[in-house]
């Protein structure tokens, strides 16, 4: 498998931190191939500019920026996304890498005169989400997940179309206990040493 | 009333800084004090700083001077109107960092003393929606619109009991003709005009 793991939290001491390295803990226990983009790290501009809006359809050849992005995109079997949901959903910072990175002709072709995109990311076979949530299961089911719904399905429909999707959330991170991250943390381990 | 109208697109001469130009107008003719924030054109950051989130849970969450300003307008508002186009079925990045940046505890909701969230923005009695989607409206239905749902759910749940909401949404942008585009900025100066 080759696992394109995208990290976005500012602080490195952070539980969406600890998740990161078990996420990577695990697949390179189970010895597949991982990429790890941490966009706090690599400082990523996540505004989409106005030059890239007018351009929006063009080659993206004609996008250096964003180059190394989209060729991580296109190596990548397996999407990994870890954040802190926040506002119901990805931090600012991926929401931008997806608004920059996931364009026309790296993520869908938008033929001429249409409203339908066709998918570039069939390869893609699954996505897994792990985040963390300060409010409760209860009060974000309300709100919607939009996060999840964001992740598994306007990114999923550009993905293969059997592409699986895996979903590992802590609730209540605000104010739960030692023992329940510790075994949130296991969880997120497991699953990836036995990811197929 | 106090209307703080938070605008998210990059390009100045869009359609969506039509739509906030006439939601502006609009307003004003009714007799509203405005405050429009275009954040592209204020240079506004969007990712959380690593300062920020150390200081988001203390008494102090703000770190910024611009979204110190921010906040104050949106402690004063009485309705808040997003503008914005609806980007991976969601809000761009830059008014997400937004509320992300701005919305912290104290400002867009509050910690009670058991560290459940309480509505913050009771003093906001209206709450307005206006995006541009590329995707016809049966898709953006089936795939879900996010954006409307982190202003009209999780924003929402923070205001007054009683605030109204209002959503004015235009698909299929693509292939919208420049007389849907009128009849949809008309559609909004309608709607603002009776705020």
């Amino acid at each position: 498998m080759k696992a394109l793991v995208v990290y976005a939290h500012p602080n490195p001491s952070s539980l969406c931190a600890a998740a990161r390295d078990r996420v990577t803990a695990g697949l390179a226990a189970a010895g597949h191939e991982i990429r790890l983009l941490d966009l706090y790290a690599e400082e990523f501009v996540p505004e989409l500019s106005s030059w890239e809006r007018e351009h929006h359809l063009d080659d993206p050849a004609t996008k250096p920026e964003i180059a190394r992005h989209a060729a991580d995109l296109r190596w990548c079997d397996t999407l990994v996304l870890v954040y802190p949901t926040w506002y119901s959903a990805q931090p600012a910072i991926m929401k931008g890498w997806i608004d920059r990175v996931w364009v026309n002709g790296v993520a869908y072709e938008l033929p001429a005169d249409s409203n339908r995109i066709r998918p570039l990311l069939q390869h893609i076979r699954r996505i897994v989400v792990v985040t963390t949530h300060g409010s409760s299961k209860w009060v974000n089911a309300v709100q919607g997940e939009g996060g999840k719904r964001v992740a598994f399905r306007s990114l999923r429909v550009l993905c293969s179309p059997r592409c699986r999707t895996t979903w590992l959330a802590l609730y209540g991170a605000d104010t739960c206990s030692q023992e329940r991250r510790s075994a949130f943390l296991e969880r997120v381990e497991k699953k990836f040493r036995t990811l197929r | 009333m106090q209307v703080l109208v938070v605008l998210a697109h990059p390009t100045a001469g869009s359609l969506n800084h039509a739509i906030a130009d006439r939601a502006c107008t609009a307003l004003r003719t009714a007799g509203h004090d405005v405050h429009l924030l275009d954040l592209y054109a204020l240079g506004f950051r969007a990712a959380m700083t690593a300062d920020e989130r150390a200081a988001y849970h203390t008494d102090e969450p703000i770190v910024d001077p611009l979204v110190r300003e921010h906040a104050q307008l949106v402690r004063t508002a009485e309705a808040l109107v997003f503008v914005y186009p609806t980007w991976w079925s969601s809000m761009p990045a830059i008014l997400k960092g937004w509320l992300e940046r701005v919305f912290v505890p104290g400002v867009g909701f509050q910690f009670n003393e058991a560290g459940k969230v309480r509505p913050a923005l009771t003093h906001v009695r209206r709450l307005v929606g206006i995006s541009t989607y590329g995707s016809p409206w049966p898709y953006v239905k089936v795939i879900n619109d996010n954006g409307r749902r982190t202003i009209m759910r999780t924003i929402r749940i923070n205001t007054g009991t009683f605030t109204r909401t209002h959503w004015l949404g235009l698909y299929a942008i693509d292939t919208a003709t420049a007389d849907d585009r009128e009849r949809f900025l008309e559609r909004v100066e309608r709607r603002m005009r009776s705020l």
